[in-house]
């Protein structure tokens, strides 16, 4: 009884797993879960009938291994049962669909004054923005306050499911989708609820999963207001190491720093290269592409690419452009999601890459990198 | 001979000598036979092989999943990926869909009927070679690079995946759908036109009219599976704008187009194993089936709103709220007929003279597991509980409840149930309860975990996990090992028989319908002469026959055959 006592003793605060279900920590959780339930402890009921008959008449009529009873005399039909086990699951079912249509149009429709949240779904990431401008990669909300999520997908199909609040939608190419919930109680920076992309998305689906973090309202938006300018807050030679492995921590769903094949090419050693590393096969224009020219018929002065820095800057914000030799046209643009600081620090990162762990954790400057990034 | 004629005996020690396996010799007397039973076989073979496949890739799947991140040196989140959607893509397409109309169905229906053949016997040959063609079209799609799309194949992912083999798998399932097409409409035409005397249409064995409510599902919905491949195809190939948005086109039309075909598809699946439970309970309690009527109509009914409930599978999609409500409510109807069944076939064990043999023991098997697979379906009718649990575990422990513990659990009871008749021998039923019981156990260790899985909110289609739900995971990789001793302990035992078992009498299990009426394996004709039938469900004119070590049907016992009886298939044995 215990799950049911559950859901209904719940009121709006988190309450803990339990056999069936995860921790509600939404507003809307403990309606579903009451409904759920609610079929399940009819599904108990039934299955039991079901299973009680079954076992009983199997025992109770049984046929002895010697015996060849060829006639046995049992009735037919009888309308009045008939009539009556169709009757009880028709009005079974009657609630349990006004029930479920009750609670989902109260999940469909989001309160008016709603605080919005702006979702972008690509493979393998999601990017959260917020109305004063602030983007983040795992999600922030305030507790106690109606969320609407609006999102929108730059590939194929995602969806946008986070367990613990009981929510789901698909995030649809071609079209905004939204949803809406409110979690009434704070994790905090340290506790979160999961969010998981559950429509399949190709090979980073599964690590499609990111954070939500629901904060007090202070809490909030104090997170919210340094979050908006954390890239202005550090000094241009700190940028590498401050910003570059957090923004770094979005392209290592593709790229790796060891050399290990990825999705997209390794910013580390690359069999077949002279180069040490990323930056180093690039200025020396070693790089090949997919058509089977190589970066040194685009770089240098009034070619296509000015600079090294030119051609990262167009892989970032047009990497279907060049291919490189041996990967597909599978990186999403950033356009809109790195501003130029962002762009130059994570060039910056690429520049010092033995000052890096094969995390991107930073080990601290080399003696020879006193030069500006 | 002429097994009709209860006047006459059937020797176990001189059994009859001709029948449809060595009426003729050769390989290319099966390669262009037009036999409705070597057909069925061919196509058994056929369904069980690619069963065997299907079922290396769930290993392999469930394997990996028994840690988070990767388990398995070399398969990575790609490999994965390909796993499981050849898994799905097998065992739906190949194996499931085809398994008990196809395989079963074409053995048993024709001489369920007291006819000779199908009625269009080499329709029948082309469409098992169609199957033939769109299997070899999957093998070719895993040589050009396989596909990582999931069974479905939802765009825009299919029409832009860099894997190699979409095109060609999309071809084979587009051929496929005509070999299940043309099955189905070969079905139609044999029930209607091929019914023997004193066959009415409320006269057919359940089995019939499971396979008639399917025939008509599948010439109507596969057309509609056919066309929306083949314009997926036609996207990726040519980049014409329908389902793709890139080119201007519509993700969730394709939703609308594929399950329009496959919801009804999981009634192509679970009508016939419906039709086959309704027999292998009342033959082996010797029971008359209870409520003939209603569970005729509920198949009917079944089908009908089966057609009616697509938008189910869409509820998170992004489709109306109005849409979602309507599709909600119709889809609580289709779950009226099956429980009308349910309680029909306990019924029917009241009363009864119940035999646990094998058959008997998988048909339990089929009521407890459907039972849960469709009580569990409310959950996911229910719009709000839906929400939580679309695309989670739940939602594959649901639908292998139903596919594989209903539709595939059937499947080998009906195996089972007329092995003695496919292949005149009887296996070895202590190995076989006890397969029956590792496959049941196995099976719900398996898939019940994945309720509380998915429940928990575990995504579906997930290469890696978060550690809080490796428990769950590795329970449930437990459980599909114990199925794969439970299956390969069936195989063996079967495989055993057709060399060492006991001679099958023509009736072992005291079945009432025709099929148990001619010899085991029946001759090629079935029957030289259409008999005429009586009550199928009417178990007091069978008789246990020490020197047939088996049943005899007294159809002088029955006031509707007197006089009809003396018309077996003359000639076919000889010597008496």
């Amino acid at each position: 009884m215990l799950p049911i006592l559950n859901a209904m003793i719940a009121s709006a605060g988190t309450t803990p797993a339990s056999l069936w279900m995860p921790p509600q920590a939404s507003t809307v959780a403990s309606e579903v879960d009451f409904l759920f339930n609610f079929i399940t402890w009819i599904c108990y009921f039934f299955f039991g009938l079901i299973v009680a008959l079954l076992v009983y008449f199997c025992w109770k009529y049984r046929r002895s291994p010697e015996s060849h009873a060829g006639n046995t005399v049992g009735p037919t039909h009888n309308t009045t049962l008939e009539v009556v086990w169709t009757v009880i699951p028709v009005i079974l079912v009657v609630i349990i669909f006004y029930m479920g249509f009750n609670t989902y149009i109260h999940m469909s429709v989001a309160p008016k004054n709603s605080y919005e949240v702006q979702v972008t779904a690509f493979q393998w990431g999601w990017n959260f923005k917020y109305p004063n401008g602030a983007q983040s990669d795992d999600l922030f909300v305030p507790a106690g306050r109606p969320i609407k999520i609006i999102m929108r997908s730059n590939d194929v199909l995602h969806s946008f499911f986070i367990p613990d609040f009981r929510v789901k939608k698909d995030v649809v190419p071609g079209r905004y989708s939204t949803l809406w919930f409110e979690a009434p109680e704070p994790t905090g920076m340290e506790a979160f609820h999961w969010l998981f992309c559950t429509e399949y998305c190709g090979t980073g689906h599964s690590n499609m999963n990111r954070k939500v973090h629901v904060l007090n309202q202070a809490e909030f938006d104090d997170w919210l207001e340094k979050q908006s300018r954390w890239l202005d807050d550090i000094p241009a030679d700190e940028l590498y190491f401050k910003a570059g492995p957090k923004l770094f921590a979005r392209c290592s769903q593709c790229h790796t720093l060891d050399g290990i094949v990825g999705t997209g090419p390794s910013w580390g050693k690359r069999d077949g290269y002279t180069g040490a590393d990323l930056w180093a096969r690039t200025e020396s224009g070693e790089t090949r592409f997919a058509d089977g020219s190589s970066l040194k018929d685009f770089i240098g002065p009034g070619k296509e690419f000015e600079t090294p820095e030119d051609y990262f800057r167009q892989s970032i914000l047009n990497p279907g452009r060049h291919l490189v030799n041996g990967y597909g046209n599978a990186m999403p643009t950033f356009q809109g999601q790195l501003n130029t600081t962002a762009i130059d620090a994570l060039i910056g990162f690429m520049k010092h890459l033995d000052e890096f762990d094969s995390k991107g954790q930073f080990k601290g400057a080399a003696p020879a990198a006193a030069t500006t990034p | 001979m002429t097994t009709l004629d209860h006047t006459r005996t059937v020797s176990a020690v001189t059994p009859v000598t001709d029948n449809y396996l060595t009426h003729t010799r050769g390989f290319l007397s099966w390669a262009m036979t037009l036999d409705h039973k070597r057909i069925g076989i061919m196509y058994m073979v056929s369904v069980l092989t690619s069963f065997f496949v299907g079922g290396v890739f769930a290993l392999l799947v469930r394997t990996e999943l028994l840690t988070p991140g990767q388990t398995i040196p070399g398969v990575t989140a790609d490999l994965y990926n390909h796993f499981f959607t050849l898994h799905g893509a097998i065992m739906v397409f190949l194996v499931i869909i085809p398994s008990i109309p196809a395989a079963l169905g074409n053995f048993v229906l024709p001489i369920m009927l007291g006819a000779k053949d199908v009625a269009f016997p080499k329709l029948n040959l082309f469409s098992y070679y169609l199957w033939i063609v769109g299997a070899l079209c999957v093998v070719a799609s895993l040589v050009l690079g396989s596909f990582d799309t999931g069974w479905t194949f939802y765009t825009p992912y299919s029409t832009r995946t860099s894997a190699g083999g979409v095109v060609p798998v999309l071809l084979g399932v587009f051929i496929l759908g005509f070999s299940s097409i043309f099955t189905g409409m070969n079905f139609i035409v044999t029930i209607h036109k091929l019914r023997p005397p004193g066959m009415t249409w409320f006269r057919m064995p359940l089995f019939l009219w499971a396979t008639y409510a399917t025939a008509i599902i599948q010439v109507l919905a596969t057309p509609v599976l056919a066309i929306t491949l083949l314009l997926v195809v036609v996207e990726r190939v040519t980049h014409i704008g329908i389902f793709d948005p890139q080119w201007g086109g519509d993700p969730v039309l394709y939703q609308h187009f594929f399950w329009f075909y496959s919801h009804p598809a999981v009634y192509i699946m679970i009508l016939p194993a419906m039709g086959i439970v309704s027999e292998l309970i009342a033959v082996h309690s010797h029971r008359h089936i209870f409520g003939y009527r209603f569970i005729a109509f509920s198949s009917v009914a079944i089908a009908i709103f089966g057609f009616l409930v697509w938008g189910h599978h869409m509820f998170t999609s992004g489709q109306s709220p109005l849409m979602n409500t309507v599709f909600s409510a119709i889809t609580f109807s289709v779950s009226i007929p099956s429980a009308i069944k349910v309680f029909n076939w306990l019924a029917t064990l009241y009363k009864g003279s119940i035999s646990l043999n094998t058959p008997m023991l998988y048909a339990l098997s089929f009521i407890v597991l459907f039972s849960i697979g469709g009580l569990t379906g409310i959950h996911l009718g229910a719009l709000a509980v839906d929400i939580h649990l679309h695309d989670t575990y739940f939602v594959v422990a649901h639908f292998h409840y139903v596919m594989m513990g209903s539709a595939l659990i059937a499947m080998i009871g009906g195996l089972h149930h007329w092995w003695p008749k496919m292949t005149g021998r009887m296996y070895n039923e202590n190995w076989g309860r006890l397969a029956c019981v590792l496959i049941f156990i196995g099976f719900n260790v398996t898939f019940f975990t994945q309720f509380l899985l998915g429940s928990q909110g575990m995504p579906r289609r997930y290469y890696d996990y978060q550690p809080m739900y490796q428990t769950y995971h590795v329970v449930s990789t437990m459980g599909s090992y114990l199925m794969a001793i439970g299956f390969g302990i069936t195989a063996t035992y079967l495989v055993h028989s057709l060399f060492r078992g006991k001679r099958a009498p023509a009736n072992p299990w005291g079945g009432r319908s025709l099929e148990w009426q001619c010899s085991s394996p029946p001759p090629h004709d079935n029957f030289a002469v259409t008999p005429r039938v009586g009550d199928c469900y009417d178990f007091s004119v069978i008789e246990w026959d020490e020197r047939e070590q088996g049943y005899v049907v007294r159809r002088d016992k029955d006031p509707e055959l007197r006089g009809h009886h003396a018309t077996g298939q003359a000639g076919t044995a000889g010597g008496h």
